[in-house]
């Protein structure tokens, strides 16, 4: 049992700083360190210089043109990109869809998507949740009905992020209505510009645009895109969804969100109020476990010596504690983050440099977050899979 | 970054467990606690477990082994909350002895490697309050010939101690860390009183009264008191690695319970609002355990970093020993609260040791006066 990295991690790690030291463009991570929105074009262009050098599949095995880096180079990867400030690599594409391609997707299929995701050209989104099927996933209603060699799509898709930007859409539908609802749903890839889809803007309590409701009208598939079988669907986006894994914690990023609260306290003047500090100390703590966790689980990857089944801890705990960090923030700047600045916060807005902390989306971030608990299998349903794997039924 | 043990550290492991479930059962402990909280016997058994010695050096006829190997063996007595004092001897008192004159202590420690004595550290005073500094026990003399005088309570073992380790004022201010020294004292000395009792968790204890007692300089003032601190923080490991045993046998104890016990014809189990309580029980259990290694882990850091992260992991271990032990107990339900049943015992111990070395409101100040710009577990 050792805590330190390899020489061979640490200087893998030198080559990732040094190089996206050099490639992240500074408007862009400006824009993240502040929580200014991004525009499509800014998450493409970093997207782009990602896919130009090979690492926009960071997670990728060799055969499919990724590094094939092991879990601890891939957590360091993401490391440096977040403490960097680099965007949130928008995963639909390559963390999402490019796996189940590779796994059940045929050569042709392969060879005809994901070259596009790899390069950043191509933006997928994801058609899960429906207006009646959030956490009960499994009872989605949206019909694809077999005419020949194409699937008649008809329904609804709903919290569809960024699903303005897209250009693909993989979904989860319905093909038959025998059996459990797990057993009737398939995995398709559909063409945004296909005639009768329509993506209509659900606005947040941030006042963002950042979810879409996808309607389909109609919409014609044809049938070489569907994914592996008709009905199996459901097997796929549950291997989906057990790929993600140490990403969904974000404990990177919560590092560096941890700076900066620490950076507005002092800037706010309530880094010497013991009350307060001590709340920042108590996050940190959670931080520094929760990356313990993290770390136990690479640990455990790459050893395979071990199994850690702490999939829905990491969620339940890294959601907490990215809501905690963005309320702290908030509290520190206090009244300054009342008045709503939506012209400061909009997108291509530069702060600047000499004005000190840049206050105006505190609140707006802070009332994005609680999404987090939510999406992604909201932390109560991950409580219900924790108690099963804990009292063993 | 390697979170495995070592064959060596599995068989270590196999070998504390293996005692602590044959020879160490609840009725067992039942009757040490009865009898006072400290067995010869037992603790003549886990001196023939060769782990004793563990953190000895080998020349005096340890093991020398390191910070790892002590966290398992303290995981393994935690499943057992064994009231033997085996941190308070076998880590604290020996990292004390390491660092002290080398005359006095090198004896003492071949003693301990052997399962001869007990030597213990008597530090906590009425209003010291975890404040290690804070010292109002008073030392006067010089060379071999010191006089000391003042009251430790909560001194582990109790009347089986052989030896106690006493940090004592020699100069300054009653907080004043650089006039503290640490001396050795025997009992049954003119002006040592051991005055035993039980204490919350089963194990015995006592208060140490000194009056003009004898004792000899284990470390002089100026490095006595960082010698101090860094057994503390070896204290704080041991009694986290301690603690992620005791939690992981009565969240299993729970969970078995919380299968059988039947209420409005079904098992409690089934019920949601147990089984989401459940889930943070483990979520608390996992997070203490990740900051239990986090502890062992950064012992050998330099003071000011290694003093952060203990600091930090006890908090979290604070948090988790009392949410996990107050739930268990409520998830138990009458049960819970009564005498005969072991549940309630793990949740004193953990309890108790939430109150050792600093519990979580001190170990927060500390973590957050300590806090500097970049967080993480390698910052």
């Amino acid at each position: 049992m050792d805590l330190a990295f390899t020489p061979e991690e640490l200087a893998f790690r030198e080559q990732i700083h040094a190089w996206v030291r050099d490639n992240l463009p500074k408007d862009i991570s400006e824009k993240v360190r502040n929580s200014i929105h991004l525009t499509r074009d800014d998450m493409q262009r970093w997207a782009k210089i990602l896919g130009q050098k090979g690492w926009l599949g960071w997670g990728w095995p060799k055969e499919f043109g990724g590094p094939g880096w092991n879990a601890v180079l891939k957590h360091l990867f993401e490391e440096e990109l977040a403490l960097a400030g680099a965007p949130r690599i928008v995963p639909f594409g390559p963390v999402m869809v490019a796996p189940v391609i590779m796994a059940f997707g045929t050569a042709e299929q392969q060879k005809r998507f994901l070259p596009g995701i790899a390069s950043g050209e191509v933006w997928w989104s994801q058609g899960y949740s429906e207006p009646g099927s959030g956490s009960d996933l499994a009872s989605l209603k949206t019909r694809a009905e077999r005419r020949g060699d194409k699937y008649v799509v008809n329904g609804q898709k709903t919290w569809t992020t960024l699903g303005q930007f897209g250009d693909w859409i993989f979904c989860l539908v319905r093909t038959s209505n025998e059996g459990k609802p797990q057993t009737g749903i398939s995995f398709l890839l559909i063409d945004m510009k296909s005639p009768g889809i329509t993506v209509r803007p659900i606005i947040t309590l941030d006042g963002a645009h950042e979810v879409n409701e996808v309607f389909f009208d109609n919409v014609e598939v044809p049938a070489d895109q569907l994914i592996g079988e008709e009905n199996k669907g459901w097997t796929y986006a549950k291997y989906l969804l057990a790929h993600e894994r140490t990403n969904i914690a974000d404990v990177n990023r919560a590092k560096r969100e941890l700076e900066r609260v620490k950076r507005i306290a002092k800037a706010e003047g309530v880094w010497d109020d013991v009350r307060f500090r001590d709340q920042i100390a108590l996050l940190e703590i959670d931080i520094v476990a929760l990356e313990m966790m993290v770390l136990r689980v690479l640990s455990a990857e790459k050893s395979g010596k071990q199994s850690l089944d702490v999939a829905g801890l990491l969620k339940i705990r890294g959601s907490e504690i990215q809501q905690r960090y963005s309320e702290l923030m908030m509290l520190a700047a206090g009244p300054a983050t009342v008045p709503l600045r939506a012209d400061l916060v909009a997108a291509g807005w530069q702060p600047d440099q000499n004005a000190g902390e840049f206050v105006a989306p505190l609140a707006g971030t802070y009332f994005n977050m609680r999404k987090t608990t939510i999406y992604g299998g909201s932390n109560e349903v991950q409580r219900n899979i924790v108690a099963q794997t804990v009292l063993g039924s | 970054m390697d979170f495995d043990f070592s064959d060596d550290q599995e068989m270590l492991r196999d070998t504390v467990r293996r005692w602590v479930e044959r020879g160490y059962d609840f009725e067992r402990r039942r009757q040490i606690v009865k009898a006072g909280g400290f067995s010869r016997d037992a603790w003549k058994e886990i001196a023939d477990l060769g782990v004793c010695g563990l953190q000895v050096p080998e020349a005096q006829g340890g093991l020398g082994l390191g910070a790892v190997d002590a966290m398992v063996v303290m995981e393994e007595l935690g499943r057992g909350i064994v009231v033997e004092p085996y941190a308070a001897v076998a880590l604290v008192a020996t990292s004390l002895l390491k660092a002290g004159h080398e005359a006095a202590a090198a004896p003492r420690l071949q003693h301990i490697a052997e399962g001869k004595e007990i030597v213990v550290l008597a530090h906590e005073e009425r209003h010291s309050r975890y404040r290690l500094a804070h010292v109002e026990t008073t030392a006067h003399g010089s060379g071999h010939a010191w006089r000391l005088t003042g009251r430790k309570i909560a001194v582990p073992a109790g009347a089986a101690a052989n030896a106690f380790i006493v940090p004592a004022r020699v100069r300054g201010a009653v907080d004043d860390a650089d006039g503290v020294g640490i001396f050795l004292v025997s009992p049954g000395q003119p002006g040592v009183e051991v005055q035993p009792y039980p204490m919350q968790d089963g194990s015995s204890g006592a208060d140490l009264v000194l009056n003009e007692a004898a004792a000899i300089e284990l470390i002089a003032p100026g490095a006595a008191y960082a010698a101090l601190e860094r057994a503390v923080d070896v204290g704080i490991a041991a009694l986290c690695a301690e603690a992620v045993g005791a939690m992981d046998k009565l969240v299993a104890i729970t969970v078995e319970y919380m299968n059988t016990r039947k209420q409005f014809g079904v098992a409690i189990a089934t019920f949601q609002a147990l089984r989401h309580r459940a889930a943070d029980v483990k979520m608390q259990l996992e997070l203490a355990r990740s900051m239990s290694y986090f502890a062992t882990l950064k012992l050998g850091e330099e003071p000011a970093a290694r003093r952060r992260a203990l600091a930090q992991a006890k908090v979290q271990l604070g948090n988790s020993m009392r949410f996990v032990g107050q739930q268990c107990i409520q998830m138990h339900g009458g049960i819970g609260v009564t005498d005969e049943y072991a549940a309630g015992h793990y949740f004193k111990r953990l309890t108790v040791i939430e109150m050792t070395f600093g519990d979580t409101l001190f170990q927060l100040g500390e973590a957050s006066r300590r806090m500097q710009t970049t967080a993480g577990v390698f910052a």
